[in-house]
């Protein structure tokens, strides 16, 4: 039994040997010196500190000292057992011994849910809410919380402790108890109630966050996502954020927005990508015993449009796959023509989408948002599932393709106020994205900036528009006309419209 | 009484006994339900093996994610360039541990292993409805493990878009190399799943109704055989949904279809033609079965844990009505409940009103569950074997981590919690520990059982406080890191300097799963050396009342070798005051009409008006569909 200790031990010895090395003279990422780099760039510097290694063997410690009361009471099991065996009575050791641990480990269980609240509990966002609406939240949160520790201490200790209490002893019998229904329904009306205000708190804090009040007086701001990254886009000097339509994406207009030169310099990008195929798929349908020089025609293609031919590339000529793909290309190119003229043959729907209203859009690789001014965002995604998280304000709203969602709130603590609140001069809030969505996920954000207005007019005039006419567009006027309805994006129909065109 | 047809069916059966069965017969393809039983707990152990290694891999990423590590461009190759693991093979990971781990140890590994274990012997039979259906479901299970491994085999790595496998991003091959054939691969290994499962939960559930033994009333019945019923009605309901869910994604990557797309443009392809579909009802369908999934995975080691608790506490558990009442009302709401995991998918929120509340309710059944374990310990005796370590220690995370549901559950809190650490330290303690230690419980309780041996209780003592002290440590700081706004499936934190804060907790979290994942090794080793070299089993070594403990520790064919025991009583009668021992087993004839009441006074007998088992329309039905597929054994 000593070897299976001595074993564990070694192993965990091992294992802090390992952490110990690789924590001290390499690279342990120090918080604060990362706030020191510039906007874009995010390379973590990596400072060696005595601190940090130091607060790992705190936890080091910690755990070590936890084994190492396992092991010892552990190792009492062979003596006592001796013990037991020679006088011939029943092996009650091993019982008495995990009564002990149990007790223990309610103690050290408890002191540890303690030590994990004072030292981690002062990093999460539970008084540092940023938004209006985040202030409902933190308090059913803090509610939530008060309820579930005081369920959590009582069940935990009286498991432990029964545990303890009632191990067995050689002169006792266990009761014979086989129900209580008054017991029973006392224990199931009581987190009844409980829950049924749990249930209706969060019903009215849910309603508050979902049905804003704000919604009809705020500002939209389209929160476009893509893998991986996201942009933003702010109305222009007509407040109305024009249509966009995935068709339109294109090099030049990421956004997809709704601007008839860019659709036809689009149109003209098709055609040419189409001829481009086409002329491909000829050579590649020529006889296979001419496949050197199919090769040779394709790698001129290849060269115009910087593909490598590499010995994997032929094989996918030689299998078929290059010609499916251009087939499908081809086709793939063809339905977007034919839906994209299909639109422009539909006069309302087309003299709805190209009203101009998009040409004075302003994109923007920042989210600037004014101070204590309601705003909703508009999310758009271009591709897959993402999910826009700005954990600071408690929201998150996934972000569809094919459907648009929104989210309506408040921002109330400007990034200069949060700054000094944390004392950290660099802190910036960010929207994160949060549902997973391919390589890049972890690192697919974008800077959120909460200014005053006169700030957000200034870098607004800083703004170039996406394709605009003027070259510095004016800043989107801080007083709101008083018919809102008109700025909303989700009152045009656009998405009806595009399924209309799009068969 | 219902068991007549099936006792006469063994009274020829019992004539072949003595001839052995060839080695394939008896070791492979077996029909026998021990075996079955050990071939599910086997292939669930390797499986979980290979899920806690994986887990091990991407954690020294989190931990580490500037340090090389030589080993594992060693086995890794490519996928660990310079032993560093790449973003795509992390996720692949992620993605492979999450589905082994729900799918392939907790639902085939522990339903599968303890059903088939459990449910022929504790309800008196001499096999399953139809041993043959018993051996396909096993083989299914077995070739849908094998495919979704054999895509650690191929180039572009296995499928990497999490556990959930949600479109867009698993439909479009050109998303993420893992999209390609390894989704193909993950799809077609949950097909294959789903067939196993609902070929075991059809039998379980026809076992279950139509062949208890003389006196196995309903309400008789040990806990644990209600929790597989349960499990296997949850599994047969929902497991079709995912199937035609699953079906539809393969649609859409292969033929063309657009159930689950719309309005896409791709970098590096275009836009794509696909309109009119909607990603949130592949999350609809998908959610349909996975919120039933976390119980099914979660019922059956609730079952071992109440078998477990009332033996080693030589007491009646305490409120079996209220115990089968909490059960079936979970079973029932799980199916009503499946789109809080879908609160901020910009679904109406009147919805989420809606699925809030019922979300809620299903926190009072569980309540009453975790007080009536509790109030089984209360004046106990309690013998603390490790089955019962890991029940007490199921108990445990079954309360940290369903008082986190409570969280969750609330639509408006799940808007900050949705997709961060706090999830995941939700749902490793309250499914993935909690139902990791009912298997480990049920292991160490029937190990004499399945294998005629005995494990080493000392070892089996390190092994349970190594692996919970490294389980609350590895998952309790994680709710910290969650509330901080952290989210899940991040290949690392190192590119956002808010969360820089957390990396000597992640080192933490990673030491603790390694100390974890070493205390496994204990377990292996007691297990494989007992089965061979382990001390022989008594008959009935925890002195408990179910019937499998009347079996011979020599595995039979057909479990009895005379006839079945008859049953007198519930499985529960523990330290009756009317009785010497401290056990009644539920075979041994007495004053079997007699009802005890609280403190142990003999009652008259309520009278009761039995219905014939076998004229329940229920019991009619599933006897005749599974009259279907019993073939005669030759
Ligand atoms: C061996 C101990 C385990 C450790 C150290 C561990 C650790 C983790 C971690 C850190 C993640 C999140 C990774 C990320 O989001 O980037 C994760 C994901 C997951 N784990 Fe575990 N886990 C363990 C055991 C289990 C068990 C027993 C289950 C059974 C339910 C489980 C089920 C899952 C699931 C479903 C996911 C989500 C996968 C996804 O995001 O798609 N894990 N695990
Ligand atoms: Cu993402
Ligand atoms: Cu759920």
């Amino acid at each position: 039994m000593l070897a299976v200790g001595a074993f564990m031990l070694f192993a965990a010895f091992i294992a802090f040997n390992k952490v110990y090395d690789i924590a001290s003279p390499s690279t342990v990422v120090q918080s604060a010196a990362w706030f020191g780099v510039g906007d874009d760039k995010f390379e973590p510097v990596k400072v060696q500190t005595t601190e940090q290694t130091l607060s790992s063997n705190i936890n080091w410690s910690i755990a070590i000292f936890v084994l190492l009361v396992v092991l010892v009471i552990a190792n009492v099991f062979d003596i006592s057992g001796l013990a037991a065996r020679l006088s011939g009575k029943e092996n009650l050791s091993g019982n008495n011994v995990n009564k002990y641990i149990m007790i223990i480990f309610l103690i050290l269980g408890f002191i540890g849910v303690y030590w994990e609240f004072s030292h981690h509990g002062k990093y999460t966002l539970l008084r540092n809410s940023s938004s209006e609406h985040g202030v409902e939240y933190d308090s059913m949160f803090n509610v939530t919380l008060i309820l579930t520790m005081i369920v959590f201490v009582i069940t935990q200790a009286l498991l432990f402790w029964f545990s303890f209490k009632y191990a067995k002893s050689p002169n006792r019998k266990a009761v014979y108890h086989a129900h209580n229904n008054k017991l029973e329904v006392f224990w199931t009306l009581i987190p009844a109630i409980v829950l049924t205000f749990l249930v209706l708190k969060g019903h009215q804090t849910w309603r508050a966050i979902t049905y804003n009040a704000d919604k009809s007086k705020s500002q939209n701001i389209e929160i476009f996502a893509y893998q991986f990254g996201w942009k933003a886009r702010y109305a222009g000097a007509d407040k109305i954020l024009g249509a966009a339509d995935y068709k339109y994406i294109s090099g030049a207009n990421p956004l997809g927005i709704a601007v008839k030169s860019e659709v036809e310099k689009l149109k003209l990008e098709l055609d040419t990508a189409i001829m481009n195929d086409r002329k491909a798929l000829k050579d590649l349908n020529s006889s296979l015993s001419q496949l050197r020089i199919q090769l040779e025609l394709y790698k001129g293609l290849a060269d115009r449009t910087n593909v490598v031919i590499t010995d994997k590339e032929i094989a996918r000529i030689v299998s078929g796959e290059v010609k499916d793909e251009l087939e499908e290309s081809i086709r793939r190119k063809s339905k977007q023509l034919e839906r994209m003229k299909a639109i422009e043959d539909n006069k309302t729907v087309f003299a709805t989408m190209f009203n101009n209203a998009a040409d004075d859009d302003v994109i923007s690789t920042e989210i600037h948002l004014i101070e204590n001014r309601p705003v909703t965002f508009i999310f758009r995604s271009r591709d897959i599932i993402h999910s826009a998280f700005l954990p600071y304000f408690r929201v998150q709203m996934n972000v569809v393709p094919g459907m648009m969602t929104q989210f309506t709130f408040t921002p109330t603590k400007s990034t200069t106020k949060i700054r000094s609140e944390k004392n950290d001069n660099t802190f910036d809030y960010y929207l994160y994205c949060n549902k997973i969505c391919g390589t890049s996920h972890y690192n697919m954000k974008i800077k959120v900036i909460i200014e005053s207005e006169s700030a957000y007019n200034t870098w607004m005039q800083s703004q170039k528009t996406a394709f605009g006419k003027e070259a510095a567009p004016m800043a989107v006027p801080v007083s709101l006309p008083s018919d809102t309805t008109q700025m909303r994006l989700d009152s045009l129909p656009v998405n009806k419209l595009q399924r209309l065109t799009s068969r | 009484m219902s068991t007549a047809t099936i006792q006469t069916g063994h009274a020829n059966h019992d004539a072949h006994e003595h001839q052995e069965p060839s080695f394939v017969r008896k070791y492979i393809f077996s029909t026998d339900h021990k075996m079955i039983s050990k071939q599910f707990l086997i292939t669930g152990i390797i499986m979980g093996c290979l899920g806690m290694f994986m887990s091990v891999l991407f954690r020294l990423q989190l931990a580490w994610p500037d340090q090389s590590f030589g080993f594992m461009e060693t086995i890794l190759g490519t996928w660990a360039k310079d032993g560093k693991l790449d973003p795509n093979f992390y996720m692949a990971l992620v993605t492979i541990h999450g589905t082994i781990m729900v799918f392939y140890v907790l639902t085939a590994g522990l339903s599968g292993t303890f059903s088939n274990l459990l449910i022929p012997l504790q309800v008196g039979a001499r096999d399953m409805a139809s041993p043959f259906m018993n051996m396909l479901s096993y083989w299914f299970f077995f070739i849908s493990s094998v495919t979704l491994l054999s895509s650690f085999f191929i180039e572009t790595g296995p499928a990497s878009s999490g556990w959930t496998v949600y479109p867009p991003l698993s439909a479009l091959p050109k998303a993420m190399p893992g999209s390609g054939l390894g989704t193909t691969l993950w799809l077609l290994a949950i097909v294959f799943f789903i067939v196993s499962s609902l070929l075991g939960g059809i039998n379980y559930i026809s076992t279950i109704l139509n062949m208890r033994t003389k006196g196995m009333s309903m309400n008789r019945m040990p806990l644990t055989l209600w929790a597989f019923f349960f499990t296997a009605i949850l599994g047969v309901l929902s497991f079709p949904v995912l199937l035609g869910g699953a079906l539809f994604l393969i649609f859409d990557r292969s033929f063309g279809t657009s159930f689950y797309l719309s309005d896409i443009y791709l970098q590096g392809i275009g836009a794509l033609t696909n309109v009119g579909g909607s990603p949130i009802l592949y999350q609809h369908l998908f959610w349909f079965l996975g919120h039933p999934e976390v119980y099914i995975i979660l019922l059956p080691a609730l079952g071992i844990t109440s078998e477990v608790i009332a033996t080693n506490a030589r007491k009646p558990i305490f409120g079996y009505t209220a115990m089968v009442i909490s059960l079936m009302a979970i079973a029932f709401l799980s199916f009503i409940v499946w789109g809080h995991h879908m609160f901020i998918t910009g679904m109406n929120p009147f919805l989420g009103t809606v699925f809030m509340y019922v979300t809620l309710i299903i926190a009072v059944p569980s309540a009453v569950k975790t007080f009536n374990y509790i109030a089984t310990l209360w004046k106990g005796n309690i013998r603390f074997t490790p089955a019962m370590l890991f029940a007490i220690g199921l108990v445990s995370f079954f309360i940290s981590g369903g008082l986190t549901g409570i969280y969750l559950g609330n639509s408006a809190l799940d808007i900050n919690l949705h997709d961060t650490y706090f999830v995941v330290a939700h749902f490793h303690l309250v499914m993935g520990s909690a139902a990791i230690f009912g298997m480990m419980s049920g292991i160490y309780h029937w190990f004499p059982r399945m294998f005629g041996k005995m494990m080493n209780n000392t070892l089996g003592y390190f092994h349970f406080w190594f692996t919970f002290i490294a389980a609350y440590m590895v998952f309790f700081p994680m709710h910290f890191m969650g509330l901080a706004g952290v989210p899940r499936r991040y290949y690392q934190f190192t590119l956002i300097p808010e969360f820089g804060v957390w990396m000597d907790v992640n080192v933490l979290i990673t030491v603790s799963a390694i100390i974890g994942a070493l205390a496994q090794i204990l377990f292996l080793y007691n297990f494989f050396y007992s089965i061979f070299k382990g001390k022989k089993a008594v008959q009935n070594p925890w002195e408990s009342n179910t019937l499998e403990w009347t079996a011979p520790v020599k595995h039979l064919h057909g479990n009895w070798p005379g006839a079945i025991p008859t049953v007198y009583r519930g499985a529960y009668e523990y330290s009756r005051p009317d009785r010497e021992e401290d056990f009644y087993p539920q075979h041994i004839p007495g004053n079997d009409n007699e009802h005890v009441d609280d403190h142990g006074y003999i009652l008259p007998t309520p009278v009761r008006k039995e219905i014939p088992v076998a004229e329940k329309p229920a019991t009619v039905f599933f006897t005749s569909f599974s009259r279907l597929f019993s073939f005669k054994r030759a």
